[in-house]
């Protein structure tokens, strides 16, 4: 049985304070309905629902890094959802609930095509910025060209609603903005939420530690798709008016700008500078007709130009310091997980037949041919250039080769993401060390677990159960005293272990491993073989290791691959390898330096 | 400027990230032409030094100066064109350039390239076969061979070095010994070195400095008898 799931509970999710500041803010809500000059309540109504908009903008850039456009088109569709059917149908209760149903499951629809064409593997971030800008102006161009059924450039206006009194809208749109803001929160705090800013700093470490990416950020606009549609419904029955103004580019825009100038990545700044900017817009469009715009760009020059994190950073930055994120890191606990049961179904645990790989026409693998069983740990030597690494690309993700097979336990990888690859079994670590920068070593570690240990979507943990051998890795190089540390702030050489024990906390049957103690010291050289050896002789793993360093490979290989041009070029025991005469003239030189003292 | 000038003095230097100081009241010196290694377990703060040195962090307090100037307030483009190179540990390159355009990059006037290169050609052969290829397909080893090439080739008066024989195969690491050793003598260029392969940095060098927890614990020539063996005891678990 995993020990994770007899693990102390969670932390409380909300603390105290945040119990009195929410239960402050309902007040505030409450007395404010009924005090406020009614055309503040009506501007605060529409602010309120703006904020709850740019809170998923923010969702999706400010936390995840997906740049988005299209969040206006998702506010419109639930706009003219009510608009529609109560301008044909006449309002009644079951039109509103038809309407809101389908303004609902046409925006989770569209956001499904959106994130289809956005997310495939491979695409650039720019691409998805780009598919979200094109979706309002789609958007707009349809609700032109639908004529009198769409009201066209005038919208829809005049039709029937809930017959409720200003107050309540006001009361209802706050109270949306609020449960949106506190869902969002308890979110990002939780170990899920810590899932988004991973995948910000880093998406393709993210594959790599089979968590399927593409999977995740579609869920993620799939529900800021919904929110969004939800708060275009509201404002439709509030306002009695639709207009394409509402679902255009210009607001997903403005969505965008108000994040930025509240504070991108915070929540609550995206929120108040969206109320403020928009409440102070209707005031001054009033009183200075002339010049208001002139005012709010000003403004907007000002804080781009002073605070370039926006009003956010600035109201908590004495509290905070210059973080990014919200999440504050807590002390963490370790724990050794139970291994993962695996039954072994194949003889060997990587086969490759005949892999080649050549950029255009420049080949830098060809015909790559070895079997490598569990328990054994294979090197793989050969100068500057040889392509190693491209050979280590090639077995952890399916596309990369250009012909060939790699079996992963008896199973092809033909065409698989790197994704899927981990679930076979493969577990990569990169020549350059790939982590989390705003993240902290627990939280990292707790990203790298999420295949096996679904992170909680509403809390954090205060335990983090890791297999031995990761654990082993921490305390060998002293990460374990400091879980709480920012991956950016250690040095070069801890961020080296750091991703080997992710690696190993992903519990893989094939290690690939590619200069995994570079920048390390000798002495944790030495423990990091020791654990490396235990991997493949008691726990039977199958282990490839790229290493320089010749007397490391000679101490724990049982046997070495040597490659030079792309092409295998000796393939056998470490005594028949190192004492040849290729090694010394292709790759070690005649007196090679890495000899270090015992 | 005096002739007399260290290449490089810091002088009671305190840097960090945030609430975390990572050099303490740091002195060190440089003369022109002197190999220094920077030796230390990991997280002892060798490559915030380099990167305080560079004008990436701004030191809390002490001073730093280049050649007797001091550049407590300068950027970092400009100690670069003070000829200081700087060779990170990681592979700082124009991935999307070819690697031709990452070498002309490093120098002033686009004229002198063809001399220039002529040098660097005969240390590294192999770009010579690569000059239309872009850097980022080079390999991790070929990259960092591409960093000190565009180091060397702006002819710089001091250049730190960030743990450069990681990646590298044996029979290079053996030949940049001696690269940097003619790069010192033909220009009186100074290095600091900072280094975790200590045979590397004995080898290079003519005098070493173990960095523990942000302050030199230990300095002297690399030649004394019982260097390596002091050396071993500091960086050992």
């Amino acid at each position: 049985m995993n020990k994770a799931s007899v693990l102390p509970s969670p932390r409380r999710i909300m603390s105290r304070r945040a119990i009195g500041v929410l239960l402050a803010v309902l007040i505030l809500l409450l007395l404010t309905s009924y005090t406020l000059p009614t055309f503040l309540v009506n501007n605060l109504i529409r602010a309120f629902l703006f904020a709850a908009v740019a809170l998923t903008v923010d969702l999706l850039w400010g936390f995840t890094g997906i740049l988005t456009f299209g969040q206006s088109a998702f506010f419109g569709i639930g706009a003219y959802a009510a608009g529609l059917a109560f301008h044909h149908y006449g309002f009644s209760l079951l039109t509103a609930v038809l309407a809101l149903t389908g303004g609902l499951a046409v925006s989770w629809i569209v956001s499904r095509i959106v994130s289809w064409l956005a997310f495939y593997s491979g695409a650039s971030p720019l691409y998805a910025s780009v598919v979200t800008l094109v979706l309002p102006i789609v958007l707009v161009q349809a609700i032109y060209s639908g004529g009198v059924f769409t009201g066209s450039s005038s919208g829809l206006s005049g039709f029937e609603s809930f017959d409720l009194s200003l107050e309540i809208w006001y009361l209802i749109s706050g109270i949306f903005l609020i449960a949106m803001t506190l869902g969002a929160w308890l979110f990002v705090r939780s170990d899920a939420g810590q899932l988004l800013v991973a995948i910000r700093e880093n998406e393709s470490r993210c594959e790599y530690l089979g968590i399927d990416v593409a999977c995740m950020k579609t869920r993620l606009m799939g529900i800021a798709a919904l929110i969004a549609a939800m708060a275009g419904f509201l404002f439709a029955c509030v306002q009695m008016v639709v207009a394409p103004e509402y679902a255009g580019f210009v607001f997903g825009t403005e969505l965008v700008i108000w994040v930025a100038l509240g504070g991108r990545g915070t929540l609550f700044g995206p929120v108040i500078g969206t109320i403020l900017i928009d409440v102070g817009s209707a005031y001054l469009s009033g009183d200075m007709p002339y010049l208001w715009k002139l005012l709010i760009g000003t403004a907007f020059v000002l804080v781009i130009v002073v605070l370039p994190r926006g009003l956010m950073p600035l109201l908590t930055g004495a509290l905070r310091g210059s973080r990014l994120r919200t999440a504050t890191p807590a002390p963490q606990q370790l724990e050794e997980a139970a291994p993962q049961p695996f039954q072994a179904n194949h003889p060997f645990a990587l086969v490759l037949d005949g892999v080649a790989k050549h950029f255009g026409s420049l080949p830098v693998l060809n015909g790559i041919t070895f079997s490598v069983r569990p328990g054994e740990l294979l090197s793989i030597v050969g100068p500057n250039g040889a392509g190693k690494t491209t050979l280590m690309r090639c077995i952890s993700d399916g596309a990369e080769s250009s012909s060939g097979t790699v079996q992963v336990n008896g199973f092809p990888t033909h065409s698989l993401a790197p994704d899927q690859c981990v679930a076979l079994g493969i577990g990569r670590k990169f020549q350059t060390a790939i982590t989390f920068d705003s993240l902290t070593v627990a939280q990292a570690l707790r990203i790298a677990r999420t295949r096996i240990q679904k992170p909680d979507r509403w809390a954090s943990s205060p335990v983090l159960a890791l297999p031995k051998a990761a654990l082993d890795v921490l305390r060998a190089t002293g990460l374990d005293q400091e879980l709480e540390r920012e991956c950016r702030i250690l040095s070069h050489g801890k961020k080296q272990a750091l991703e080997l024990a992710m690696v190993l906390s992903l519990e893989p049957r094939v290690l690939l491993l590619d200069e995994p103690t570079a920048g390390l010291t000798k002495a944790e050289r030495t423990l990091i073989g020791s654990i490396l050896v235990d991997l493949s002789s008691k726990y039977g793993l199958c282990l490839l290791l790229v290493e320089h360093d010749l007397d490391f490979v000679r101490a724990i290989s049982s046997r070495i691959v040597v490659l030079h041009q792309g092409k295998i070029v000796m393939d056998g025991s470490v005594d028949e390898v190192v004492s040849s005469e290729i090694v010394r003239s292709v790759y070690a030189g005649s007196n090679h330096i890495q000899v270090e003292p015992s | 400027m005096s002739t007399t000038a260290a290449m490089l003095a810091v002088r009671g230097v305190d840097s960090g990230y945030g609430a975390a100081m990572v050099l303490k009241e740091l002195d060190l010196s440089l003369q022109a032409g002197e190999i220094l290694a920077i030796l230390g377990k990991n997280g002892m703060g060798k490559s915030t030094l380099l990167k305080t040195l560079m004008g990436f962090i701004r030191p809390r307090q002490g001073e730093i100066s280049f050649f007797g100037e001091v550049t407590a307030k300068w950027s970092t483009d400009r100690i670069a064109r003070h000829r200081v190179a700087y060779i990170p540990q990681e592979k700082a390159l124009f991935q999307d350039l070819t690697v031709r355009d990452n070498l002309v990059l490093a120098l002033e006037h686009d004229k002198d390239f063809a001399v220039r290169f002529a040098v660097i050609a005969s240390h590294f052969p192999f770009l010579q076969e690569r000059m239309i290829q872009k850097a980022g397909t080079l390999s991790g080893g070929e990259q960092k061979m591409l960093l000190v090439a565009r180091a060397l080739i702006c002819r710089p008066r001091l250049i730190l070095i960030d743990e450069i024989t990681e990646g590298m195969q044996p029979s290079v690491i053996e030949r940049l010994i001696g690269i940097l050793r003619h790069e010192r003598e033909q220009f009186g260029t100074a290095l600091l070195v900072v280094e975790q392969n200590v045979h590397f940095a004995l080898a290079v060098a003519d005098r070493y400095a173990v960095l523990e927890l942000g302050r030199i614990v230990d300095t002297s020539s690399t030649t004394d008898e019982d260097a390596q063996a002091r050396i071993t005891r500091h960086l050992a678990v």
